[in-house]
């Protein structure tokens, strides 16, 4: 029986408070639409004892499931107590022992090129804002979507792209990883990585946590699609002065700008330069200033802060 | 892909013409003004991660947004459409060209481009070879390594997302590879080109001939 179990009632339930929250902090906003439009995620949740990988087992569910005629649920969210061989981006390890919130988020894609750029953004934000509801204030983001205390990660995730076999059908597999309970790190990650048990001083309850997690999911997710409608309608996204609220949301969480960073494609094993970070283009590239005062936006790669 | 190739024909034509001619376009509707005029020196990105922008081109100005157009291309401006400084402009509208000096290796390139099946980048983004085929790659070199139609051959990375890109196109060789990692490809442009195996002997006499009758760099 899985410790973390989640259910669609407890769902509901916390989404009763989201809207409240919601509708407090973007009294402009119709919440109740941006909830709806969110509202996929969760469809399923299933949880297990332990799995190998949770994009792994995502990938092989959609790929029965279409060899059967099927059509998958779009907001699976597959979740597992422990992982035996979870890993980060690249080749990276990452630490998955009984604790914490490990699993992945199945979103059939039907985003446009422009929206679906900020689906990292959406999980980034969605754990930071779950992080800080349960006490951990502290907790920032560092571009695209990491979420730390200081310089400790707390959480990561992972997103990749999946091509169903049988019908070309595009999802996103968000994967995600946060340490809640478990307090103990093998010693490679010892120094960069932290728990909200150890930054809070108290243990969470886990289901508890997660349901919160994926409520934070529904409204960050519903607000790509919302954002996206009003674009298409031809009106102005609903941040401060015109700008997507999820960026705008971004921005209130993130400690990024301003910061001394090492810049990487794969910063871990191939740092590539040194620059300041001066801002974030309303696409969510990040922009950087060189010593020399010439400026470089990135779309995709890492950074490390000095 | 062309069988038949007039090698004397296609020389000739670079060595009377030896400029590549690069149009510049409008990037979105707005109000433009020129920072160059016909006969300046445009000069391309430089700087060891390609941060130092190129020349600056045009401006353009939309809802009090004004944007700054740099150039990607080194050469000089020509055909200037100054008719147009000043005035609002259609997304798209061609608005001068830059010839461009080519180099041996760019006329290589260019001659390749025409005989290769050339798969091009989705979108702007970082891309990067599928595990898989990197250690193909790694143990025999490209053009040793075989692709077919819907092989999962590269990955896409953009925003912290990465998406498998599948091949489409004739199948065959990897004979050229036109992205590094951690370097963006624009959206359109080609990541790899792709012959059948029996065209390589053909390529590489193309190189070989290129090589030997042309004098600069």
């Amino acid at each position: 029986m899985p410790c973390n179990q989640p259910t669609q009632a407890l769902l509901k339930k916390r989404l009763q408070q989201e809207v409240l929250l919601r509708q407090t902090a973007h009294p402009d906003v119709d919440c109740d639409v941006v909830l709806r439009y969110g509202g996929f995620v969760g469809s399923v949740i299933d949880s297990h004892d332990t799995l190998t990988r949770a994009m792994d087992h995502a990938r092989t569910h959609i790929s029965t499931v279409e060899s059967e005629s099927g059509s998958v649920k779009n907001g699976t969210v597959i979740l597992a107590d422990t992982m035996s061989r979870s890993k980060g981006r690249f080749t990276r390890a990452w630490h998955a022992p009984a604790g914490g919130v490990w699993g992945c988020l199945v979103h059939a894609n039907t985003l446009l090129d422009s929206s679906k750029r900020f689906v990292p953004l959406a999980v980034g934000v969605a754990c930071c804002e779950a992080v800080k509801s349960v006490g951990g204030d502290a907790a920032t983001l560092r571009w695209v979507n990491d979420v730390l205390f200081g310089e400790k990660k707390v959480a990561g995730f992972l997103v990749e792209g999946f091509f169903g076999p049988n019908y070309g059908e595009e999802y996103h597999l968000v994967g995600f990883g946060i340490n809640v309970n478990n307090h103990t790190f093998p010693p490679e990650l010892a120094s960069i990585a932290t728990s909200l048990a150890v930054e809070l001083g108290r243990e969470l309850n886990l289901t508890d946590f997660t349901t919160i997690f994926l409520a934070k999911l529904v409204w960050n997710f519903g607000l790509l699609y919302y954002e996206e409608s009003r674009e298409l309608a031809g009106e102005v996204f609903s941040g401060d002065k015109g700008t997507h609220l999820l960026l705008d949301n971004w921005r209130k969480l993130s400690d990024s700008v301003g910061q001394r960073v090492t810049f990487g494609f794969d910063v871990m094993t191939a740092p590539q330069y040194e620059a300041t970070v001066i801002g974030v283009e309303p696409d969510g590239g990040l922009k950087m200033r060189f010593d020399d005062g010439s400026i470089k936006v990135e779309h995709s790669g890492e950074i490390r802060y000095l | 892909m062309s069988n038949e190739i007039d090698f004397d024909q296609i020389l000739s034509k670079y060595k009377s013409d030896p400029y590549g001619y690069v149009d510049v376009c409008a990037v979105h509707t707005g109000r433009v003004q020129f920072k160059v005029v016909n006969g300046d020196e445009a000069h391309a990105p430089s700087g060891e991660w390609q941060h130092i922008p190129g020349t600056s081109l045009y401006e353009i100005n939309r809802e009090r947004n004004p944007k700054m157009i740099t150039s990607q291309t080194s050469g000089t401006v020509m055909d200037i459409r100054s008719e147009l400084d000043g005035q609002f402009v259609e997304a798209g509208e061609k608005l001068m060209t830059i010839r461009h000096p080519l180099k041996k290796k760019e006329i290589i390139e260019g001659i390749l481009k025409d005989v290769l099946y050339l798969f091009p980048a989705p979108e702007t983004a970082k891309y990067f070879f599928g595990l898989d085929i990197q250690s193909r790659i790694d143990k025999k070199g490209a053009r040793s390594v075989t692709i077919e139609n819907g092989d999962e051959i590269i990955t896409m990375s953009l925003m912290k997302r990465d998406t498998p890109v599948y091949y489409t196109g004739e199948g065959g060789v990897i004979h050229s590879v036109y992205f590094k990692p951690g370097v963006s490809v624009r959206q359109g442009e080609p990541l790899i080109g792709v012959c059948s195996p029996e065209k390589l002997q053909l390529i590489q006499k193309i190189i070989t001939k290129v090589k030997a009758d042309w004098d600069s760099e």
